[in-house]
């Protein structure tokens, strides 16, 4: 589904990632570790496609298409999803209304008609339930004044409705409590199947308890310095990046 | 060649003398003054440049009265010139219109539908309109299609108790000079809005004097127009107790310019004054240019007043944000446009006008 290899990325001439490669099969769930600053974020931000990265050399395959021609809402439309660190606020937007217009917008490129209102509320009504998400919430404008949390449940309240085959998700599980964090798992593991696959970046072995990913890979200065299952979360939890990374 | 009139001193000065020198001229030309800085009155703006087709079709509105020439009387306007209440202000427009144009009186409480409409270019006169009662509601300022050399004012007395809706079209103009002056009786209110698109020279003037107890929400809305597109504003409190509130909003592109200039003057009496004025430019390209400049002058101690201006380009991360959900990019400029002016059109009470106005501003985007 997804085949980076050998990428290096620069910002204003600085190089942050730095030779990576990374393959995720078709239902395949992947974790990403790794301190502060090693990467992570700006990996994902070249996969959904932001401008202002500069790809020196290597390539990423999606679909068996070059990811790197497609622009970002093409990509967004070929089914890659980032749940982003940072969720942006949109002043004078209401969440429903964006909502369905990234809907509508994912029908068209499928060569559907728009959705219709009814069904539109229904969709809306329980995916936003199962998230905790109340109805008052979707009136307001889209993530402003939105506690931290509350931020990444709309993410995930996203990735819901459009259903994407890949889904990175960018430390969501920051910032959440207990209950939150639960709920937002469930939502990914609902989504989860064999036709989907999620890159999940975190610096917690608390979200991989309930989503069990078949990888762990560890991030350091911007490549990869080692993969292995579950048990790497674990021995990572106790012994903390430095060691690892030595017995890499 | 004419001899450059100095205007600084403007209405108190001499009149006449002055009526005299500028009227043998084009009324615009050297022309100088500090309210009228960014307003270019004297540059032809429109040679160059050719309107889109872009109408404002009020007739889509219905049960709307239009007001007809039988429906006014004549007003001497003239005599009246020297007495201005605004204080430190100036208005040329004021003057040059009154010069220029006879004038006609309208009592809107004569009408008994709920929306009015006054189409300027029906008549070539000042217009002087009265309320007193309740009813109508909303009265609507058809200012479109025109293209004139002098400006016209527009003057309202609102007697105590009185309210009124004001959504002012001004909409594919290539010259428009307009000169509002609202006079607001205790406990009075009022809600202006002020749609502006596809004008090619443009300065509407809005002098607002209060009394106690009174409102009035002021809002503007600037969405494309060519040239220069000039706001002025002069709200000011003369007794305790008012509330005045200014939005405007400007998005600039394609080599437009958009100024916005506005004054809230509290007077000595005038405790409990509550103040708001905001202007915000939005800019598309790196060709236009928003000029905003707002000012207080307050000699009460107890009033709360406030205002801010920002000029700014779009935000490429919310963009990217909406593409990132598969959204184009068109479409996320047209949304992110609308957000940015929806405060100006959710002010408006009539649903059947604001619906109108929601696809005008669609249609524009
Ligand atoms: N626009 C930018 N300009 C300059 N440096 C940048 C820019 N964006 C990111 N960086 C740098 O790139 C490095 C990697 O940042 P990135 O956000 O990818 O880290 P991360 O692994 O996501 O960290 P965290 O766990 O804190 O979220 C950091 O050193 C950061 O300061
Ligand atoms: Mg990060």
């Amino acid at each position: 589904m997804l085949k980076i290899n050998n990428l290096h990325v620069s910002i204003e001439g600085k190089q942050i990632i730095k030779g990576l490669s990374l393959s995720i099969n078709k239902g395949e769930v992947h974790a990403l570790m790794g301190p502060n600053g090693s990467g992570k974020s700006t990996l994902s931000y070249v996969l959904s496609g932001k401008e202002g990265y500069e790809i020196e050399e290597g390539t990423i395959e999606y679909n068996g298409k070059n990811l790197l021609d497609l622009e970002v809402d093409e990509r967004a439309n070929a089914g890659l999803f980032l749940a982003f660190q940072y969720p942006m606020e949109i002043p004078g937007v209401q969440t429903s209304f964006f909502l369905k217009t990234a809907i509508n917008s994912k029908r068209k490129f499928l060569g559907m008609p728009e959705i219709d209102a009814l069904e539109f509320a229904k969709l809306i009504k329980s995916q936003a339930e199962d998230l905790g998400i109340g109805s008052e919430m979707l009136k307001r404008d889209l993530n402003v004044n939105y506690s931290g949390g509350e931020k990444k449940k709309q993410e995930i309240l996203q990735m819901s409705i459009l259903k994407p085959d890949m889904a990175i998700l960018d430390e969501t599980d920051s910032g959440l409590d207990i209950d939150a964090l639960r709920i937002v798992s469930e939502g990914v593991n609902k989504l989860r199947s064999e036709q989907n696959s999620f890159l999940v970046i975190t610096h917690y072995q608390r979200l991989l308890n309930y989503i069990k990913p078949d990888f762990v890979h560890i991030i350091a200065d911007g490549r990869i310095v080692k993969s292995g299952d579950f048990s790497l979360a674990l021995e990572l939890e106790e012994k903390g990046y430095e060691d690892i990374s030595k017995t890499a | 060649m004419s001899t450059a009139v100095k205007l600084d001193m403007m209405p108190s000065k001499d009149i006449s003398d002055y009526a005299e020198k500028v009227l043998l001229n084009n009324p615009f030309e050297n022309f100088k003054i500090e309210n009228y800085k960014y307003a270019q009155l004297h540059k032809s703006i429109t040679s160059n440049v050719s309107l889109d087709e872009f109408k404002a079709d009020l007739s889509s509105i219905s049960s709307v009265k239009n007001i007809k020439l039988s429906d006014t009387s004549d007003i001497d306007l003239l005599s009246d010139l020297n007495k201005w209440n605004f204080n430190n202000a100036d208005s040329y427009f004021r003057v040059n219109s009154i010069l220029e144009r006879s004038s006609k009186k309208i009592d809107l409480d004569l009408f008994r539908e709920e929306i009015v409409c006054l189409d300027l270019s029906l008549f070539k006169e000042n217009i002087h309109l009265l309320k007193a009662s309740d009813s109508p509601k909303t009265l609507m300022i058809n200012n479109s299609n025109l293209s004139e050399d002098c400006a016209r004012s527009i003057i309202l007395n609102l007697s105590e108790n009185a309210k009124l809706n004001i959504i002012h079209y001004n909409i594919s103009n290539s010259k428009s000079f307009l000169y509002f002056e609202i006079n607001q009786q205790n406990n009075s209110n009022i809600k202006f809005l002020s749609f502006q698109s596809n004008n090619i020279h443009t300065r509407n003037e809005f002098f607002a004097s209060l009394e106690e107890n009174c409102s009035l929400d002021l809002y503007g809305l600037n969405i494309h127009n060519y040239g220069v597109n000039d706001n002025y504003s002069f709200i000011q409190h003369m007794k305790p107790s008012s509330q005045s509130r200014e939005v405007f909003k400007s998005i600039v592109k394609s080599g437009a310019i958009t100024n916005f200039q506005g004054k809230i003057y509290v007077d000595s009496i005038a405790q409990k004054t509550d103040g708001y004025q905001m202007s915000r430019s939005l800019i598309l390209d790196n060709e236009s240019k928003a000029n905003n400049k707002p000012e207080l002058e307050i000699y009460a101690d107890d009033v709360k007043c406030s205002h801010g201006s920002t000029v700014s380009k779009l935000n490429q991360d919310q963009v990217y944000y909406f593409k990132s959900r598969g959204i184009d990019e068109e479409q996320a400029i047209k949304i992110l446009q609308k957000a940015f002016l929806v405060e100006t059109l959710e002010a408006i009470e009539n649903t059947q006008i604001k619906e109108y106005s929601y696809s005008l501003l669609d249609s524009r985007l």
